[in-house]
């Protein structure tokens, strides 16, 4: 049965609030999960009042014109600020995203910030994607072929290589794994709509010759058939792509193959 | 040091839409309807037992109390049919786009209450 409530030491409590200094006028009060491995302590919400008008325009920028100006003790990922890497995943305003590729202009009243869902906290923001990774290994992520004197190059028709399109551009940030209920409650089993997508990748690519032990290793009751079409995950998609689309292909497939 | 690790905050601070309140509600409505199947048959067997508990029965269908569970019952029924036929579309891989999904479960939400009302009025012989 799934856990609704937060075990005890996860409990979240009421941490600092860091006054403005600089005397401006356009501030906006940003409310951060704050949680220190180094102390005993439950993990709190801490309160920064943010000159809004020596700030750019992403989220990410408010997490970095803090982390300079104000509390250099806060911990986040990010690395490339461009969307491309997918580091600075977390939970802004109760939905899943990067941070470098979401306007603060598009969120209301005070910025709450909070780690991915449904994770492990390292500290502060970083979430341990550790499961995750493991579960992506676990589909073979890596084109197999069972001729092995081949030693050419595979040619692909464009009609072919077109099917991948929405499925390659996946840059694994977690966002839609970890926005998925189903996913919380079963994610030691479950797969999740980010792996699920890939496996999907693989399964329609047309180089591949391992379709059908791909289908065979996905077609699980609880590897594959936990989503619920809730669709959190295509909504919290920052590279607009609809993992609950390729999950429901697969379970198509399924239902009409012959392995 | 990795047990002291808290869980981060999900569902308490994810915010809702109407594909996901679609979902919980039809899985919601599926309980409720398993139990009023069982209640609809319990009744029906106490309607033939004797005058004494038909009687009963008929006082608590004219109760407010038991008119308020009966239009539970049907909306609770409606929803359950128009979220199903959503999840056979969906099923055949249509209606995954945002934008659809959002408009279906729309569609679900407002046509229970619609169909819930239809059948109320239908019970009292207005059509």
């Amino acid at each position: 049965m799934a856990q609704i409530g937060l075990p005890n030491n996860s409990k979240v409590k009421k941490g600092k609030y860091f006054k403005d200094k600089t005397g401006s006028k356009n501030l906006r009060k940003v409310n951060i999960y704050r949680w220190d491995p180094s102390t005993e302590e439950n993990p709190r919400i801490d309160t920064y009042e943010v000159d809004m008008n020596n700030c750019p325009s992403k989220v990410l920028d408010i997490l970095n014109k803090i982390k300079n100006e104000i509390d250099p003790t806060l911990a986040y990922r990010r690395s490339c600020a461009h969307g491309v890497c997918g580091s600075c995943a977390m939970n802004m305003d109760g939905k899943n995203g990067l941070a470098c590729t979401t306007p603060h202009k598009e969120i209301d009243g005070d910025i709450n910030i909070y780690p991915l869902p449904h994770l492990k906290v390292k500290k502060d923001l970083i979430g341990d994607l550790d499961g995750l990774y493991k579960q992506y290994q676990s589909i073979e992520p890596w084109l197999k072929s069972n001729s092995k004197s081949e030693t050419k190059e595979i040619f692909q028709s464009k009609e072919d290589r077109a099917k991948l399109d929405g499925a390659y551009e996946c840059i694994m940030c977690a966002c839609c794994s970890t926005s998925c209920p189903s996913y919380w409650w079963n994610g030691d089993k479950y797969l999740g709509p980010a792996v699920l997508l890939q496996a999907y990748r693989w399964i329609i690519d047309s180089r591949d010759e391992e379709r059908n032990s791909r289908l065979k290793k996905v077609a699980d009751e609880l590897k594959l058939y936990r989503c619920h079409t809730i669709l959190n995950c295509t909504s919290a998609c920052p590279k607009g792509l609809n993992p609950a689309k390729a999950i429901a292909e697969i379970k198509k497939m399924l239902a009409t193959a012959n392995i | 040091m990795e047990n002291k690790s808290p869980l981060s905050p999900h569902i308490q601070i994810y915010k809702w839409h109407v594909s996901s309140l679609v979902s919980i509600s039809h899985r919601i409505t599926g309980i409720i309807n398993i139990i009023s199947i069982t209640l609809i048959c319990l009744m029906v067997s106490l309607l033939v037992l004797s005058q004494n508990s038909y009687d009963t029965i008929y006082l608590f269908l004219n109760s407010l109390m038991g008119k308020f569970v009966i239009l539970g019952i049907t909306w609770s029924f409606s929803f359950q049919i128009l979220s199903e036929i959503r999840h056979l579309i969906m099923d055949l891989g249509f209606g995954f786009e945002l934008k659809i999904s959002k408009i279906t479960g729309l569609i679900v939400i407002f046509g229970s209450i619609i169909f819930t009302v239809i059948f109320y009025l239908i019970g009292k012989n207005i059509f």
